[in-house]
């Protein structure tokens, strides 16, 4: 599986900021998009902030790159429509990240597809601000 | 003397030196509710349902009205929000401690949710262990030294619809945070005034006043604001901190164990960087 690497200006995605309950988000890069495709490893579905594992195929064929995706809290994602069973190991996914600013393999997830499942979910719970939902 | 030791004596208490302290200030007991205390609940205004912050409100706020920190604590601030705006926040709440008063009103992302009782209204919260305040209603002051906690010693009183609480004794290292990566410790003789009320029918508004003499210049005035919802899949779900610091895997016996993962600055240390240093 390649790595597709965009970058994209950052007025609109800082709306797209997701909800770091312990800790501030600003050691990611909000102006850059990054989209991977990979395998879960695993779903990682904690307090204070939901973490998701990407085996990612890379320069040596015998072992992945590993990602990790972080984003808010469970409780939040569940009100976003998540729950902990809808990503699962060995899952096919694509993944829109904005990349950790010093280059290591990890980010703040943007949005996710199941390809496995056909669904995909995104974390902008901003989009959510509003009394009455259902 | 003698009097008090025959009292003693008849009430088959075995008398000692120290037994004549006991007693000079009676215990204080929380009653046991009457039909009337519940009833009285009824006419209090209808705060049920999960309420979850307006964070985007809470960006603007933090612009709107401006903190009034004192000169030498605003150095301290302007360094920490260059820190985060250059992407290395500084971790204010990533040991999991809870985020106290009045951070937690100030900065959460996460839902809340009220009791009423009588005698007390009860604020759960998702986040910190799974976070509450304790706000007695029962008229009872302040203890004249209350041990200093996360979330201080509150009181409230009803002012109509309107639900006033003031907090003290909240412990000095307690951050007056406006992001999880600008915070000052309010180091100590914090007052915050909260007036809770709603000004919808599911929008619900808290005015704070806080006074910390340590910090700010003069009583910071600001308000914060929350959503209601009603739906199940908004309830509130447990929130244990220190869990995201642990995998889920299984020991040699094959029990379900937690094994740490290593963290820095609050986050999963990728294993790709840690497998080649």
């Amino acid at each position: 599986m390649n790595r597709r690497l965009r970058s994209l200006v950052a007025g609109v995605l800082l709306a797209a900021l997701p909800a770091g309950a312990h800790h501030s988000f600003a050691m990611f890069d909000f102006t850059k998009v990054v989209t991977i495709q990979g395998t879960v490893k695993e779903f990682q579905w904690t307090n204070p902030h939901v973490v998701l594992w990407v085996n990612v195929a890379g320069k040596d064929p015998q072992k992945p790159d590993v990602w990790w995706l972080e984003m808010t809290s469970p409780g939040n994602l569940t009100r976003g429509g998540w729950s902990r069973k809808v990503l699962n190991a060995g899952d096919k996914v694509e993944v829109d990240l904005n990349p950790l600013r010093n280059g290591s393999l990890g980010g703040a997830l943007i949005k996710v597809k199941n390809e496995t499942t056909g669904q995909t979910f995104s974390t902008d719970l901003r989009a959510m601000e509003k009394p009455g939902l259902q | 003397m003698v009097r008090q030791a025959v009292v003693v004596l008849a009430l088959g208490v075995p008398w000692s030196g120290g037994a004549q302290d006991h007693g000079t200030q009676p215990a204080e007991i929380n009653a046991p509710p009457t039909a009337q205390d519940w009833a009285a609940l009824a006419k209090l205004p209808d705060w049920s349902g999960n309420w979850t912050p307006f964070i985007s409100d809470q960006n603007r706020r933090i612009q709107a009205d401006p903190v009034p920190w004192r000169p030498e604590v605003a150095e301290q601030v302007a360094a920490l929000v260059a820190e985060e705006h250059a992407g290395r926040p500084k971790g204010l709440f990533v040991d999991c401690l809870p985020e106290g008063m009045p951070s937690w009103m100030l900065i959460s992302h996460n839902a809340m949710e009220f009791l009423f009782t009588p005698g007390r209204v009860t604020i759960l919260g998702e986040m910190d262990g799974n976070r509450l305040r304790r706000i007695y209603t029962d008229g009872r002051p302040h203890p004249p030294d209350p041990d200093p906690t996360f979330h201080g010693h509150s009181i409230g009183r009803w002012e109509g619809q309107t639900l006033v609480v003031d907090t003290v004794g909240v412990l000095p290292e307690s951050y007056l945070a406006v992001s999880e990566a600008v915070g000052i410790p309010n180091n100590g003789e914090m007052h915050v005034v909260e007036r809770f009320h709603l000004v919808e029918k599911d929008v619900l508004r808290d005015d704070l006043e806080i006074t910390a003499p340590r910090i700010l210049t003069r009583i910071w005035k600001t308000t914060r604001i929350w959503f209601r919802q009603r739906a199940r899949k908004y309830e509130i779900v447990e929130g244990v901190c220190l869990q995201g610091f642990y995998a889920e895997r299984k020991d040699e016996r094959g029990n379900a164990v937690f094994v740490p993962i290593p963290h820095a600055d609050g986050n999963p240390v990728p294993q790709s960087v840690r497998s080649s240093p």
